[in-house]
């Protein structure tokens, strides 16, 4: 590997790693991102191409780098029938546009499904991971070896700044999630248990059969087939009833995970999962006629992704807490998302998400085409991130958050930039007041549940 | 899309948007909207609720007014629109050219062309074609059934809400012509990419008799499509008969959850409308370059913002000839587009998908870059995006037969070319939930007064009512 990403990246455990003030870092990043476009440019054929598009043959501003950033949909712009039609060969070919190693050539004859083609890649070294899009496509996201190396190290090195507990291996792991059975997820639940975990206790996982890639395309498939008109009321029927057992399933598996956690009260837990299963989890829990006193007085608590549109109330996070007697100083938030590989995690004095050297980060327009100025220490705009660390993709994307980003220090004293926590999603502000009379079948496809 | 700005910084210029209620100007700086498309911020007054509506203890203002000096005044209306002195229009569209995706040439052509729809031969023709009767809009018309039974029956005057789509100001000239012919209390709820025409239209008619019933019975305001505080206490039977709309997703489902007993939805729905191509085209040069011709024509109606435009165009060839006619269809669309002036680029994620198609050569072919100066792409099935912004995407097929499959309840206009081979196909077609068939190029124009959406919209507008009148003496 090249000097600058490696001066970056080797800081992934330096206790100062967010005391790095922007103008020192800016330079040093300028020719790591240099670095990795010589390297990567005839290697990504979307980035081979965009570059000849945009004319650029280095990085020497900030500026270059802007056109050569992926939207994060980047990653959803496989033809559907692909997959509906389990064309495995062309789906590859795909991913090979957005891969730097050549993919392939992978056996797609006798592929049973997508799981199974998934992990005939993975036994390649391709690591696929697809996000949980709940109504349309899910974006599938290509990764190495040595991402998934880098995943293990940051996630414990994250969730120990963020949260202030240390990888002491003297907890009792509690997953209440019931997460996408995807590479990076699983890599990342393995390393925080091997971090945290008392090996001598059983890690407590909410039984739920287990989430696939092929579970979640179901859908996918479902959906087209009713835009098209190809599916029958008794497939919709089926589904719908599929989705009850689901439910119930779920509705059950919260129950035993509010079991386990009374009947696990005195130990210190380590307590995993999304906001909306915590909840039900700590409703229930509540409804048993337990509370924080009956827990742990260090308990931790590690969230992964955001609401995904779950209804809670507004003090949905301080019920979760209370309920399991975390403590202020283990409040652990991080921003973050499955297009980086890397973490930013919340200090608990300034209240802000911390951006690590080799991560390097853009403000953008609302379009998400033109660098904004960052004439004040702090401005607002459309995150975009380059990540250095990332090795089986193309490290630069696009976000479709709003954020505001402050080179200023922290109120935490650490000089390194930061994101505040205000952070929104556009496809959340935006309105649906843009009517026209020109639209799309998806207007006619009522929702499943 | 739009969003109430909550942080608006003082540099944005703002521009007003006055409301109209009911034959007066209300102007005021009460509310502060943004059109998302160009960054505008722009200014509202105040909604006063109690104005837009009409008591049910009172007959609607037109009621009693005859159709044809309504149509007379229509017609005036559109004369003055047309007149190059009309201030409120040239206000108009000063105000929407900062706000709306479209070049100001196409904003100003298209207040002018809908102006054009105010013709009283018309007006007459789409009255005439939307009721078997239409005396019933007038009067009381006597009616007798076979066993002798006596009654009247009235198109009476409903109290509407039209929710109007931002995409085409045409669309607003049209809605408050057919408001005022089925003599309705009208509500006009505009959109944000064009808070004003409907304004400046009802003007120009207040101009012409500010105490004209026609006036009293229009109101024209915005607010952010979906907000509860305006449509809660709006959307109701109390108030209103129908609530018209365009549009789908959010924008139904929002209007969707108020619907009941007596308030009901005539909805234009969004749609997509496609090409068929037949194997004559490719039988020569001639044959190939008409039918690209009149493909693109077709595809760049509005410069394919509205729904008439095509954007899936089947050809029955092989690939090599779907080539040859790409190639074409590309150089129309291009040169179409730079005469409009218009060279949006395209939206990120839009181009993001087409980049990556471009990459998988062989299964997709691409004609033209991302830049919004007109691009096709063709394919073996029909891509998963909409396209947009001068973008066709070309489908070989080996029959049209099998193009049949692609039409859905989605569709609206399908064009032919040749358009001898349209009677072979129509049935099908409005199987499959095809609402159009034209020949190829003329996706645009339409026969006065013919359905829409798979209606008679007018018929539909009105409260329809009976005045039984028992048996009478032989």
């Amino acid at each position: 590997m090249s000097s600058a990403i490696e001066k970056l990246t080797r800081l992934v455990a330096a206790e100062d790693r967010f005391d790095h003030p922007h103008e020192d870092l800016r330079e040093t990043q300028l020719e790591a991102l240099n670095e990795r476009f010589q390297e990567r440019r005839d290697r990504i054929k979307l980035l081979g191409h965009r570059a000849r598009e945009a004319g650029t043959a280095e990085i020497r501003r900030r500026e270059d780098m802007v056109p050569l950033l992926f939207p994060h949909s980047v990653y959803k712009s496989y033809p559907e029938r692909f997959l509906i039609e389990e064309k495995w060969d062309l789906l590859g070919k795909w991913l090979g546009a957005v891969s730097p190693y050549p993919i392939g050539p992978v056996e797609t004859s006798d592929v049973t499904g997508i799981d199974d083609w998934i992990a005939r890649l993975q036994a390649a070294g391709h690591y696929v991971s697809c996000s949980s899009g709940t109504t349309g496509k899910s974006a599938m996201l290509l990764a190495s070896d040595k991402d998934m190396e880098w995943s293990r190290r940051d996630t414990v090195n994250v969730f120990a700044w963020g949260s202030g507990v240390q990888p002491a291996r003297d907890r009792r792991m509690m997953g209440l999630a019931p997460t996408a059975a995807v590479p990076k997820n699983l890599v990342i639940g393995q390393a925080q248990q091997e971090a945290f975990g008392d090996p001598a206790k059983e890690r407590f996982r909410l039984p739920v059969p287990p989430i696939t890639v092929g579970s979640l395309t179901k859908m996918v498939v479902l959906r087209k087939k009713i835009a098209e008109g190809t599916a029958l009321p008794e497939e919709l029927a089926d589904f719908e009833q599929t989705s009850r057992e689901r439910q119930e399933t779920l509705d059950k598996a919260v129950i035993a995970g509010a079991e386990a956690l009374i009947k696990y009260r005195d130990e210190k837990l380590y307590i995993s999962g999304l906001w909306n299963a915590l909840y039900q989890v700590a409703k229930t829990v509540r409804e048993m006629g337990y509370a924080a006193k009956d827990f742990h007085p260090d308990n931790c608590i590690y969230i992964g992704g955001g609401l995904k549109r779950a209804q809670l109330p507004p003090d949905y996070q301080e019920f979760v807490h209370q309920t399991f007697n975390i403590p202020a100083s283990r409040n652990f938030q991080n921003y973050s998302m499955q297009e980086l590989n890397s973490g930013m995690p919340k200090c608990q004095r300034g209240d802000r998400y911390h951006v690590p050297p080799w991560l390097v980060p853009f403000i953008l327009d609302e379009e998400g085409g033109t660098l904004l100025r960052h004439e004040a220490d702090e401005i607002e705009g459309r995150a975009a991130f380059y990540d250095l660390s990332l090795d089986g993709r193309w490290g630069g994307i696009i976000t479709g958050d709003k954020i505001s980003l402050d080179f200023g220090p922290c109120a935490c004293g650490r000089k390194g930039p930061s994101v505040r926590n205000n952070i929104v999603r556009y496809a959340d502000i935006q309105g649906d007041d843009k009517i026209g009379c020109a639209g799309t079948v998806d207007a006619y496809v009522r929702g499943l549940s | 899309m739009n969003a109430v700005n909550t942080d608006l910084k003082p540099a944005d210029a703002v521009v007003s948007a006055p409301f109209f209620l009911r034959g007066e100007l209300v102007e005021g700086q009460d509310a502060v909207h943004r059109s998302r498309d160009l960054g505008v911020t722009f200014a509202t007054p105040r909604i006063a609720l109690d104005r837009v509506v009409h008591p049910r203890t009172e007959v609607p203002p037109l009621l009693n007014v005859p159709l044809a000096e309504i149509i007379d005044f229509l017609v005036e209306t559109g004369e003055r629109i047309r007149n190059p002195g009309n201030l409120f229009v040239a206000e108009c569209i000063d105000r929407m050219s900062a706000t709306h995706v479209l070049p100001r040439a196409v904003l100003e052509a298209q207040v002018k062309s809908a102006a054009a729809y105010l013709d009283k031969r018309l007006l007459q023709t789409v009255v005439e074609q939307n009721f078997p009767d239409p005396r019933a809009l007038d009067e009381w018309v006597p009616k007798r059934d076979f066993t002798g039974r006596k009654s009247f029956v009235r198109a009476f005057a409903p109290r509407l809400i039209h929710v109007l789509p931002g995409n085409s100001p045409g669309v607003a000239v049209k809605s408050i012509a057919q408001g005022a012919m089925v003599k309705a209390v009208n509500l006009f709820k505009m959109s944000s990419s064009d808070p004003f025409t409907t304004v400046a239209v009802l003007r120009t008619m207040a101009e012409i008799d500010p105490g004209h019933a026609i006036v009293k019975s229009m109101s024209a305001v915005y607010w952010r499509g979906g907000d509860d505080a305006v449509e809660r206490a709006l959307y109701r039977p109390q108030y209103f008969d129908k609530i018209v709309a365009w549009g789908g997703g959010d924008a139904i489902s929002n209007v969707v959850k108020y619907l009941g007993p007596g308030f009901q939805l005539v909805s234009f729905d969004p749609k997509t409308s496609i090409s068929m191509v037949g194997r004559e085209a490719a039988a020569s040069d001639e044959a190939l370059d008409l039918a690209a011709s009149l493909a693109a024509t077709d595809v760049m109606v509005l410069n394919q913002e509205a729904c008439v435009a095509s954007r899936f165009i089947f050809v029955e060839a092989d690939r090599r000839d779907a080539d040859r006619f790409c190639e074409r269809l590309h150089a129309r669309i291009v040169e179409k587009a730079a005469a409009t002036g218009d060279t949006r680029p395209l939206d990120m994620d839009l181009r993001e998908q087409i980049d990556m198609l471009m990459l998988l050569d062989d299964d997709f072919r691409v004609w033209g870059k991302t830049d919004g100066k007109g691009l096709v792409i063709r394919s073996d099935e029909p891509v998963d995006f909409h396209p947009i912004n001068k973008t066709a995407n070309v489908i070989p097929v080996d029959s049209l037969d099998d193009a049949a499959k692609y039409v859905n309840v989605a569709t609206q206009t399908v064009g032919f070319y040749p358009h001898q081979r349209m009677p072979d196909y129509r049935d099908r077609l409005a199987s499959g939930g095809a609402q159009r068939i034209v020949r190829l190029g003329e996706a645009g124009p339409s026969t006065i007064g013919n359905p829409h959406d798979a209606m008679y919209p007018l018929h539909r507008f009105v409260h329809w009512m009976a005045h039984e009148d028992g048996i009478g003496p032989r």
